[in-house]
This record gives C-alpha cells, sequence and structure tokens, in this order.
C-alpha cells in the first residue's frame, strides 16, 4: 500500500487550532492548561498529553510591520524513524500505509526515544509512565476515515492522501506561491530524513518556522544501535567462556603435573 | 576436585582488606549483579523470561532503580568511612611499572594453568591494577549516565543522548571484568587466598609472602613495624 501522507500548507493556514482540539477530542486526551504568557501560544511545545500544536511565529519587520506566521507541529512519521531503531522494547512500528505506531503496552517508558527523534516528539506521559504521541488517526485511515486534524480543518490548509500525488500538488502550489509573493517558499519532508510521511508547504526557509533544515539523527545512535548493541555484548560471553575454559585447563593440567601446589602461583 | 582452597584458621594470618572495603565489595557484587540482570533485559531483545523473574518490565525497571541507588549509597560510604584506603588504593595502582607489564604479558600462560614464574608484586597484582582501574571507572561512569537517563529533563539534551551508548558500553566493560574477577577471585586454582582476603579479611602470611612479596614487606615486613602503631 502506497504511503499516506497529511500535508499541511502554511499558506492557507489561520491559526483556528481547530486541528488541537479534534487530535484531542479523537483520542480523549485530557486539556493540559498552561500558564497565560502574554502572547497567543497556547502550548510551547507538544506533550504527553497534546500531540499536536500550532506554533505562532511573529515577525517583525521595519517596512513589512508585523507579520504572523503559523505551523502546525507533531509528529513527522520518517520513513525511517529514529525512535523505532532506538526502542529497547520494540514498540514501535510502521503501518502499511506509513503512520509510525507506538504501541503503549510494550513502552516502559524510558524515553530513548524522547532524545533520539530529531524533532523530539516521543513525550513523556507522567500519568502513565508511558510515552505518547501522534498516531497519523492509524485507527481512524484503517477505517477510510481521515485523520481527525484533516477533517476539521476549516481553511483547507490540511490534505490527506497518497504521498506521490500529494507531492505533486505540493509542487504546484509551490510553483503558484513562488510566483505571488512567497520567493521562498518550499517543500519539506520530501528528502528530509530520507522522507517525512508529513509533507509541508512552507512560504518561507524551514529555519524560520523552527524547523531543521536538515534534520539528523544525532551520530551516536548509528554508532550505538548499529555496532555497540550487537557486536560488543559478545565480550560478556567471551569473558564466561574463557573462564569455563580456564576452569578445566587449569586442573587438567595440574593433575598431569602432579604439582599443584595449595594456593597455587601468583 | 577443589573448587577454592581450604580456610585455615590455625596458621598465622595478615589483614588484607578492612570491614569498609569488604562491605563495599560485596555490597556492591549485590547491587551490581542485580542492576545487571534487570538492566540485561533492555540490553537483549525478547527475554521476557528474564523479566518476569522480577515480576515484569516494570518491576525489573523499578529493581534496577532500586539497586542503582543502594549501589551509589555504598560508594558513598565507601569514600566518606575508608577514604584513606581509596588514597592508598590508588597510589598502589600508580605504582604499575615493568613487574605489572611482565605480570599481564605472562599471565595468558598462568590463566590456562601453566607453570609460570612472575616477578615480584606490590599489593595489586598488574592483572588486579587493571581490574581496579577499568571496573570503578567503569562503575561510575554507568552511575553518572544512569542518573543522567533516570532525570533526562534536568539536564542537557546532548548529554541525555550520550548517556545512553555511555551506559551500555560501560556496562558491556564492566561486566566482561566483573566476569574475569569473578572467576579469578576465587575459582582459578593461581588465586589462591585471594578470596579469603575478601571475604573474611586476612590470608596466609605465607601466601601473602610469596604473592605480594613488595606489599608484605612494606606493611608487614621488618622495615614496616617500626613505624606501625
Amino acid at each position: 500500500m502506497a504511503n499516506l501522507t497529511n500535508l499541511y500548507d502554511t499558506s492557507k493556514c489561520t491559526a483556528c487550532r481547530g486541528c488541537q482540539v479534534a487530535c484531542k477530542n479523537w483520542n480523549q486526551l485530557p486539556a493540559s492548561i498552561k500558564p497565560f504568557k502574554g502572547y497567543y501560544q497556547t502550548h510551547e511545545d507538544t506533550d504527553g498529553d497534546t500531540f499536536t500544536i500550532v506554533r505562532m511565529n511573529e515577525y517583525e519587520d521595519s517596512v513589512e510591520g508585523v507579520r504572523w506566521d503559523f505551523l502546525k507541529y507533531q509528529c513527522m512519521h520518517c520513513l525511517d524513524p529514529a525512535c523505532m531503531k532506538v526502542c529497547p522494547r520494540g514498540a514501535y512500528s510502521k503501518t502499511e500505509f506509513g503512520a509510525t505506531l507506538h504501541d503503549p503496552d510494550k513502552c516502559i517508558g524510558c524515553q530513548y526515544c524522547t532524545y533520539a527523534c530529531p524533532f523530539q516528539i516521543p513525550k513523556y506521559r507522567k500519568r502513565e509512565d508511558k510515552i505518547a504521541k501522534c498516531t497519523l488517526c492509524a485507527d481512524r485511515v484503517k477505517e477510510g476515515l481521515q485523520p481527525a486534524c484533516v477533517s476539521t480543518c476549516a481553511p483547507g490548509a490540511l490534505k490527506f492522501g497518497d504521498r506521490d500525488e500529494l507531492l505533486g500538488y505540493a509542487e504546484e502550489r509551490v510553483k503558484y506561491l513562488r510566483q505571488n509573493g512567497y520567493p521562498q517558499a518550499t517543500i519539506y519532508g520530501r528528502l528530509e530524513l530520507g522522507g517525512l510521511n508529513k509533507l509541508y508547504i512552507l512560504c518561507y526557509e524551514p529555519e524560520y518556522y523552527g524547523l531543521p533544515k536538515e534534520p539528523k539523527i544525532p551520530g551516536q545512535i548509528p554508532f550505538w544501535q548499529d555496532y555497540v548493541q550487537p557486536y560488543l555484548g559478545w565480550l560478556i560471553p567471551l569473558a564466561l567462556a574463557g573462564s569455563a575454559f580456564s576452569f578445566v585447563t587449569t586442573r587438567v593440567l595440574a593433575n598431569k603435573n602432579g604439582d599443584h601446589h595449595e594456593g597455587g602461583h601468583e | 576436585m577443589q573448587w577454592i582452597p581450604e580456610y585455615q584458621a590455625d596458621v598465622p594470618r595478615v589483614e588484607r582488606f578492612n570491614f569498609v572495603a569488604r562491605m563495599t565489595h560485596w555490597g556492591h557484587t549485590v547491587t551490581f549483579l542485580l542492576c545487571l540482570f534487570t538492566g540485561l533485559v533492555l540490553f537483549l531483545d525478547s527475554v521476557d523470561w528474564l523479566a518476569a523473574i522480577f515480576g515484569g518490565y516494570h518491576g525489573a525497571g523499578l529493581v534496577h532503580r532500586i539497586a542503582a541507588v543502594v549501589l551509589t549509597i555504598f560508594l558513598a560510604v565507601f569514600v566518606v568511612f575508608d577514604f584513606k584506603g581509596i588514597i592508598s588504593w590508588i597510589k598502589d595502582l600508580l605504582r604499575f611499572g615493568i613487574n605489572d607489564i611482565i605480570f599481564v604479558m605472562k599471565f595468558p600462560l598462568e590463566f590456562l594453568g601453566l607453570p609460570v614464574k612472575m616477578p615480584p608484586q606490590t599489593r595489586f597484582n598488574g592483572g588486579e591494577k587493571g581490574n581496579s582501574m577499568l571496573t570503578p571507572t567503569c562503575v561510575i561512569l554507568l552511575v553518572l549516565s544512569g542518573y543522567i537517563m533516570w532525570f533526562p529533563s534536568i539536564f542537557p539534551a546532548g548529554l541525555v543522548r550520550v548517556a545512553y551508548p555511555v551506559h551500555d558500553i560501560a556496562m558491556v566493560f564492566a561486566t566482561f571484568m566483573v566476569c574475569m574477577h569473578g572467576y579469578l577471585g576465587s575459582f582459578h586454582p593461581g588465586s589462591g587466598e585471594s578470596f579469603w582476603g575478601m571475604w573474611k579479611g586476612t590470608v596466609r602470611e605465607d601466601w601473602a609472602e610469596h604473592h605480594h612479596p613488595i606489599w608484605y614487606e612494606e606493611t608487614y615486613g621488618e622495615k614496616a613495624s617500626n613505624d606501625e602503631e
């Protein structure tokens, strides 16, 4: 089955935050109430009970005045996810349509994934001592529905469908935006980290929205997962086998030489 | 067949490890092994049976944390109550010299049970010096990285990311050393009295004189008797 992707168009978003509410509603997540900080950003970051947020970027320019830009932020459903690599319990899996799913029954709350993720998306849910994150509404998609955030999006900033088709749409849209006042418009998620199963149409450079331009899996993770875990551990059985071998040879040789004076040598 | 030499109470014996050192040693034996087996639950894939011993993965995590805290307490007790012992231990490790290198080079033969003539050793022989340097270093790394992983939110994210592989690598080296040390400190015929040195605190005087002549001479020999007590 082809990858089914969630596409988000920053140029259409009005930051109504209906997606945030729809997400809470469908996933039955309790409100996480944050203190008012004097600006419109309700949640600084996703958390164990908030799978998606809309980031509000205020941009001040002496000529253009104040500009507001919005970015819906959630799990990117990487095609080759780092969380899945590091999870010691194998709690992560990819569905046939490309969602990265987290199984809370297997999770032990160690939070390796939080710190492996280039976007720091998997978040610790204290009340359950487990990790929680966006599921791309895999349960809805399996039944032929759209993700909750997509189905509620009033201005049509969110679209859901075949990844290749949406990439075609995104190219058209970026072309249009570049000709109409957004020369920096770009697609995010096509090639980043080998492809994300979440696409963005950005009006400006990714850094402007706080997205890493070239997201990277931290260097120590491949070293750790590909070399340390599979090979280094063999030192332990080697020590045990060496000891057992020596246990036999020392006693055999002692019998042979007939000279096992108590206490041995050094 | 003899597993370890018999404890002989009726021969002259000399002290090798004081009470605090022995308590720290055996306290760490128990807590390290608890941490090891509860930690292997995550290091090895699909060892549900091992987790089941500790009441599942959650139980294993709890035991791991409790044992880790107790291990840290033993470490602190050792530092507080036997600081002098630690200093003299480190001083002995710093005496690593040509005799120790010869010892380590010849040791593989000794390990297999071939008769070898070794140069005189200080309180800790070349192999023990290596173990004394590597294992405590690994344990300190394990403790530090462990607490970073336990409370990741109060440490910088980069440090937390490094802590995971460090914990793994230190665990493997520490366990390697513990396996070797466990065998060499008990069932290896060449180790003789060393087990009793850590279990009862004393070793046979003639063994000490024969196996650690420099240490024996300095501590219990004629030179030492003047400045003792």
